[in-house]
């Protein structure tokens, strides 16, 4: 008997399940589990581009709201591209629900910023560099001074060289390549020379935003949503600005995408357009700027009617410059907040519900077979699993969610099942004989190995397609299944076979 | 085999075991063709079901806004009364109970500021926890898209590794059947006990490939290797482990029900319940049916030749 426990002991398969649960517990010991937000507390978001972008967009977007969030004074923030059109955002510690929606609204107001003259964009917002501190004059002026990439001075110095007083324009969010459906009295503002602050041959602000964002403007007419629809060919959507309310249910009716804007109370044409194309201007140029040399200091100039209005405008502007540096519009499709106090409470649910678990196999093991001997082993392998499974999370820093959670279940279930395919294999073999027992016992686990293997196969491939490719919260559940099924089937089933066979008193 | 047995005392897990085969002798007993019918005409009742009554989609499958109050012990629906005259906007409300704490869930359309009903219920219940999400209807529709793909992907990779594993076309496409009617009758009984159809919940679904896939293989594997055992026993060995292991599951995932409150993982729990349930009778009825016949046919077949 001594000899057989010596030997068991020094099995490979038993040393290498003791290293690892020693490893584990080591792991856990210096480097704690880190915890999702649905479970440590804080705010998911999940934002949408506006359209699908590359790669190196995509960077631009989560590097430029990981800055924005810092600046916030935010902390253990994450921000995750997922595939070409979503964007995770997880910040922990946030407390009250005010908060988290306060997170959202930063998130949602920052837009994509456009620099534009003549017709041409020379610039967006991660051409900004550096926003100053906006200044209020006395006769209720304003100007917020700022500095623009060298790549995009040069282009602009280029562009306005001899042209003192022609309109620059800022705008924040405009309905690029849209068609846009307004009133006759509208259509008629823009094509004229309003928009041109002091150079009337300039082109019209029509005339500029057609060139520079591909937005063709139509004076309504009676058209109906067939006609309006033919125009829009080529076209992300259509903006209906003050037409009859029926149809943009019309339009959203054939599945196309509608923005639809109705006048506000008393709101004046040139307000009107000011708003739908989110335009800030347009700036005269000052004559120092037109000689043609590239320069990067400018400043936005404005003045209002009282020093409210001024100090409303200028610090507008002076936030749009300053966040808005996103190369495209992120909508917040989902958020969630879990406080930090309900986490907790999962924690240690989960706990109870994981040590409940272990029990509730242990006695009902116990049950089927009315030895210890098996019980403990099969209940005491699935604890070891999950200790190696949470301290190769701890490792890695893996962020444990509850879908990680229930992936870590999903493991340890199937190697419950797997562990009681094994005793069977090897209580089936006890009524043969003495020789043929030994070969027999060979074939036995060999047979349990393959229904092992098939099984774990079939996870394991099931499962990939989620980790490699699926956006949201499903990967955490793929991961962790796909490491408890691997743990599983080259360290902890392989033990198990010897113990069993160790205590079932097979050689 | 004359000869008496080497270690002749039957110990008390010997009986156990033979008394649970005998108990589940019936199952060997039935005739393959009854074994093949039951688990079609329930797989027909699942579809019509699912027919006129699928899941409701949760709300980030949907779009939605959700604010979960712990701590809260409310009648759902004066509470839902409450909120709605309140705010403005219908709400639904739904209670739930925990082993630490109960609470409700207010579920509102789309639009809905959630910090509003969250204010309407702090005048009542000051001290509870408040938690609240809410997701577009464009993103319920990317989640919906995901989740239909992932099921699809999963489920072909699962046959594919099922087929190189047995090579043989009738027992893997059984499998591949049973894994389909698994999920097909999990759904169906989530759609008659209200169960949403979540994100969770098809981790769930994802989770009974791997869960039924087990149980099937063990029952493939030991019909078509075990050559030394007629049918019967091979048979009657395989559903015995295999009761226990869906017992010990089964076991498992209630205790997980009973102690969470977090709906996660409630629901994953539940629809895992569903699908064992409807495995047992897939694998130990369904899929043996099918290789005692399959079996049994091949038999006579390598006779002739």
């Amino acid at each position: 008997m001594k000899r057989r426990t010596k030997k068991l002991l020094l099995n490979w398969r038993i040393i290498l399940l003791t290293l690892f649960l020693i490893g584990s517990i080591v792991t856990l010991a210096v480097r704690p589990l880190t915890f999702g937000i649905d479970i440590s507390g804080g705010v998911a978001l999940v934002a949408q581009t506006e359209h699908p972008v590359d790669t190196k967009t995509m960077q631009l977007v989560t590097d430029s709201l990981q800055k924005r969030l810092n600046t916030l004074g935010l902390r253990d923030i994450t921000v995750e591209a997922q595939g070409d059109q979503i964007v995770l955002i997880k910040v922990a510690n946030v407390t009250s629900p005010e908060e988290a929606n306060q997170i959202k609204s930063v998130i949602e107001s920052q837009g994509v910023f456009y620099m534009e003259f003549a017709g041409t964009v020379f610039g967006t917002g991660n051409d900004v560099e550096y926003v100053g501190i906006y200044k209020i004059n006395p006769d209720n002026s304003w100007s917020v001074p700022f500095r623009i990439s060298k790549s995009a001075a040069e282009k602009f110095a280029e562009l306005a060289k001899g042209k003192a007083g022609w309109p620059v324009d800022m705008f924040l969010d405009p309905p690029v390549n849209s068609l846009m459906i307004v009133p006759e009295s509208v259509y008629k503002t823009m094509n004229s020379s309003e928009f041109n602050a002091n150079a009337p041959e300039a082109p019209t602000l029509l005339e500029r935003i057609t060139r520079a964002f591909n937005i063709s403007v139509v004076a309504y007419a009676n058209q109906s949503a067939d006609e309006i629809v033919k125009l829009a060919q080529g076209k992300d959507k259509i903006v209906l600005v003050d037409v009859p309310g029926e149809l943009q249910t019309q339009l959203e009716a054939m599945n196309i995408t509608v923005r639809y804007v109705p006048r506000a109370q008393g709101e004046s044409d040139h307000a009107l357009i000011v708003r739908v194309l989110g335009l800030y201007g347009p700036y005269s140029l000052g004559e120092g700027l037109t000689v043609g040399e590239p320069q990067q200091d400018v400043q936005i100039t404005g003045s209002a009617p009282d020093r409210l209005t001024a100090e409303q405008e200028a610090s507008t502007i002076y936030t749009v410059l300053k966040s808005g540096s996103l190369p495209v519009k992120l909508n917040v499709v989902g958020m969630e907040f879990i406080s930090p106090r309900l986490g907790e409470g999962f924690r240690t649910q989960a706990l109870y519900a994981g040590i409940g678990a272990l029990i509730t196999v242990l006695l009902i093991v116990y049950f089927h077979y009315r030895k210890w001997r098996i019980a403990i082993p099969v209940a005491s392998t699935s604890l070891f699993e999950a200790v190696i499974i949470l301290g190769f999370a701890a490792l890695i820093k893996w962020n444990l969610d509850l879908p990680s959670i229930a992936g870590i279940i999903a493991a340890i279930g199937t190697g419950v099942d797997q562990q009681i395919v094994i005793t069977d294999e090897l209580l089936g073999g006890e009524k043969t004989t003495r020789i043929s027992r030994r070969s027999s016992m060979l074939k036995r686990m060999g047979r349990a190995f393959f229904v092992i293997f098939a099984s774990a196969a079939t996870t394991i491939a099931a499962m990939s397609f989620l980790l490699v490719y699926f956006v949201g919260t499903l990967k955490g559940f793929a991961f962790t299944t796909i490491l408890g099924v691997l743990i599983g089937i080259l360290i902890t089933r392989p033990a198990y076979a010897e113990i069993a066979k160790y205590l079932l008193g097979e050689d | 085999m004359s000869k008496p047995k080497s270690k002749a005392k039957p110990t008390a897990g010997d009986a156990v075991r033979a008394k649970k085969q005998e108990k589940l002798s019936f199952l060997a007993r039935m005739e393959y063709r009854k074994m093949i019918m039951y688990p079609l005409v329930v797989f027909v009742i699942a579809l019509i079901l699912l027919a006129v009554n699928f899941p409701t989609l949760g709300i980030d499958l949907r779009g939605g806004v959700v604010v979960t109050a712990y701590g809260v012990n409310a009648n759902p629906d004066e509470l839902a009364k409450y909120i709605s005259d309140k705010i403005g906007v219908d709400v639904r409300v739904e209670s739930f109970t925990g082993v630490e704490t109960s609470g409700v869930r207010v579920y509102a359309p789309i639009g809905t500021d959630p910090l509003r009903i969250i204010d309407a219920m702090k005048e009542k219940y000051p001290a509870a926890e408040y938690t609240h999400s809410e997701v577009q209807p464009t993103f319920g529709e990317i989640a919906q898209q995901q989740g239909i793909r992932a099921l699809a992907f999963a489920f072909l990779a699962m046959a594919v590794v099922v087929f190189l594993f047995f090579r043989n076309l009738v027992p893997s496409l059984t499998i591949i059947f049973s894994a389909l009617s698994d999920m097909t009758i999990a759904v169906a009984l989530m759609g008659i006990f209200g169960i949403e159809l979540t994100t969770a919940t098809i981790a769930a679904l994802l989770m009974l490939i791997g869960y039924t896939v087990d149980s099937n293989i063990l029952l493939t594997t030991k019909l078509l290797k075990r050559k030394e055992d007629s049918i019967d026993k091979a048979y009657l060995s395989a559903v015995s482990t295999g009761f226990t292991m869906s017992t010990t599951t089964l076991g498992a995932l209630l205790i997980l029900w009973i102690i969470s409150t977090s709906q996660t993982i409630d629901n994953i729990a539940i629809v895992l319940i569903f699908g064992l349930l409807a495995d047992f009778m897939n694998t130990w009825v369904l899929n043996a049916g099918v290789l005692k016949w399959y079996l049994t046919r091949e038999a006579v077949r390598g006779g002739k030749a």
